[in-house]
């Protein structure tokens, strides 16, 4: 098996109808077992780089491979776990959180079969890990935002994937979820040793799960790793209540790019996947790749400037 | 109403021979229908798709015209399998497009079941008419059976090839619902997900569309093309009341079907009331018991933990 889990190149994607692409010109080489989360604006393409790396969406010019595979492939073959933005259920949905994880697992099974003892054994064991175990005899319908979320990456799990792709995992949970979420992800990534794909324009999800940064506004900045925008850097940034960061108001938009390649180009953008710069948000500009502001020291090289 | 005595009387009536002939196969036919239609119910309510269920059973009176004209011009015959192979064929016609143009969401879903809802009912009530006139003109015997008994029901319409059909349906209806339980039940849950993750969701929802429009005709005997889709709804709705386990939910709501039918049959032949009319409201009054019940149950529950 290959050593690059996900690889786009010259990835472009416009809708149908659509006058201007979602996403253009998308370069992006996701090492196996590497942690990526992709940073951007609602309306950046986020989603439709996610909907075409899980096979959902064919590109409109470019190639895509997932482990080698074409991803409609690698997603038939089970090598995708992919974790929902927010799964609602209906209050009284008939099915307990185990019964729900199992399916991630089972539903290829022929029907005529029972459940493995190894499959079951696989199940019980992701429960565990996520912290779904003990609640996994409720009812799926009374779970809290962040038991939800433990039970869908659970079910992501239970099929023993190789990427785990999470849609804006931060939607909907409180902070405490959003401390265990941290947590969780690491614990997984540990364990279990996969690639890691996070999409989100929550700053604190990106923080929480990754070790690269990228960020997407139709066209993506720092498809490398900037390494200046470390985990490190992102905690010390977010160490402290965002309600403090003077003039920052309302939902907080970032975008990392390198400083060498600023982002006018994108400002205004027709489509709606401009820069959200309008209103009080933060921008984030690493060091230049392969530039002398590698520190990983926390805040040096690291620019903060509030609009 | 008394539910176990009034059991006990249309137990009393299907002993007497006369009445066993005119209602012991349209009893059968409902046995085999609330059957099927408290297996999908579940399914049904959870994934929303009570309307879908309106839509193609309010289709089945376009099927119902059709199946007229084709008797009138003495194609088919009225009642039997050739009639519901037409209203049948009509139903999975409309459901197929109802779905589909449903899943790819150009057109709000309830619009296009609108859509289909009342152009088969207008296209229905025109050809049942010509078809009455086509076959007074050309001499052939007009299709006898009431507005009110296509619209509502009538058990006494079932005959013995009714009942044959209402089983091979159900045997249809049991194998497809556990062959595809799994993958039914991951796109009931969360669609997008189950597409994310290689469930083939447009063939589960095309498949489900096939098996709700065969329930659909065959439930038009008991309940009628305005009532049919109430029997899709109220038992799934009513056991989801009292349970949220998917086994007992599948078997209580299937359990409200046969009790729903026989105190329905039996209210009809007391009071000598249409029948479907009498199964469909004797599940709503279900419906509202289980309602208190959940509450008193919510309510006992929150006192106890003070």
């Amino acid at each position: 098996m290959t050593d690059i889990a996900v690889q786009l190149d010259s990835v472009t994607y416009t809708y149908p109808g659509a006058e201007a692409p979602a996403i253009e010109n998308i370069h992006l080489a996701v090492p196996a077992g590497s942690r990526l989360g992709i940073l951007g604006p609602n309306g950046g393409g986020k989603s439709t780089l996610l909907k075409i790396a899980l096979g959902l969406l064919e590109p409109t010019s470019g190639r895509v491979t997932v482990f080698g595979r074409a991803p409609a492939q690698a997603r038939r073959d089970g090598l995708i776990g992919y974790v929902p933005q927010k799964v609602e259920a209906e209050l009284g949905f008939p099915m307990s959180v185990r019964e729900i994880v199992a399916l991630g697992a089972t539903w290829r099974l022929s029907p005529w079969r029972g459940t493995p003892p190894a499959m079951k054994a696989r199940i019980e064991e992701m429960l565990a890990l996520t912290g779904a175990a003990d609640f996994a005899d409720r009812p799926i319908g009374t779970l809290s935002g962040g038991q939800m979320q433990r039970a869908m990456i659970a079910r992501a799990l239970v099929a023993n994937p190789k990427i785990l792709a999470l849609d804006e995992p931060m939607v909907g949970i409180d902070a405490a979820g959003q401390q265990q979420f941290a947590a969780l992800l690491d614990r997984i990534h540990r364990t279990l040793g996969l690639t890691i794909l996070i999409i989100s324009h929550d700053l604190r999800a990106i923080a929480a799960g990754s070790d690269r940064v990228a960020c997407l506004a139709r066209k993506l900045h720092s498809h490398i790793s900037p390494e200046g925008l470390t985990p490190q850097v992102l905690a010390e940034l977010f160490s402290h209540d965002l309600a403090g960061i003077s003039g920052v108001t309302g939902p907080v938009h970032v975008h990392a790019h390198r400083a060498t390649e600023c982002c006018e180009h994108d400002h205004g953008d027709a489509n709606g996947g401009g820069h959200a710069h309008a209103t009080g948000n933060l921008t984030i500009i690493a060091p230049p790749m392969g530039g002398g502001g590698r520190s990983g020291s926390g805040g040096e090289g690291v620019n903060r400037a509030d609009h | 109403m008394g539910g176990r005595g009034s059991i006990v009387r249309i137990i009393d009536f299907l002993a007497d021979p006369v009445m066993r002939a005119i209602y012991l196969p349209g009893t059968l036919a409902g046995f085999c229908t609330v059957i099927m239609c408290g297996l999908v119910s579940p399914l049904v309510v959870v994934k929303r798709l009570g309307f879908i269920g309106q839509g193609i059973s309010h289709s089945a009176f376009g099927g119902v015209g059709v199946a007229a004209m084709l008797a009138a011009m003495g194609v088919i015959a009225i009642g039997g399998a050739a009639e519901f192979g037409v209203i049948a064929a009509f139903c999975v016609a409309a459901a197929l497009g109802m779905g589909l143009l449903a899943d790819r969401k150009r057109t709000p879903e309830d619009t296009t079941i609108g859509l289909f809802l009342v152009g088969s009912m207008a296209a229905g009530a025109l050809l049942v008419a010509t078809a009455r006139d086509r076959a007074s003109a050309s001499g052939r015997a007009p299709d006898a059976r009431s507005w009110e008994s296509i619209l509502f029901g009538s058990v006494m319409n079932a005959g013995n090839a009714e009942v044959v059909l209402a089983a091979i349906v159900l045997v249809v209806a049991v194998v497809a619902v556990l062959a595809l339980r799994r993958p039914l039940l991951f796109w009931a849950f969360d669609e997008d997900a189950a597409r994310a993750f290689g469930v083939p969701t447009r063939l589960i929802r095309g498949a489900l569309m096939v098996l709700l429009a065969l329930i659909v005709v065959t439930a038009m005997k008991i309940a009628g093309v305005v009532l049919a889709s109430a029997l899709l709804v109220l038992p799934g709705a009513i056991a989801m009341k009292l349970s949220a386990r998917l086994i007992p939910v599948t078997l209580l709501s299937i359990a409200c079907g046969i009790f729903g039918l026989l105190a329905g049959l039996a209210l009809s032949v007391q009071q000598n009331w249409q029948p479907g009319p009498c199964v469909v409201l004797v599940m709503a009054a279900l419906f509202g018991l289980a309602i208190g019940w959940s509450r008193w149950r919510s309510g006992f529950h929150a006192r106890s933990s003070r």
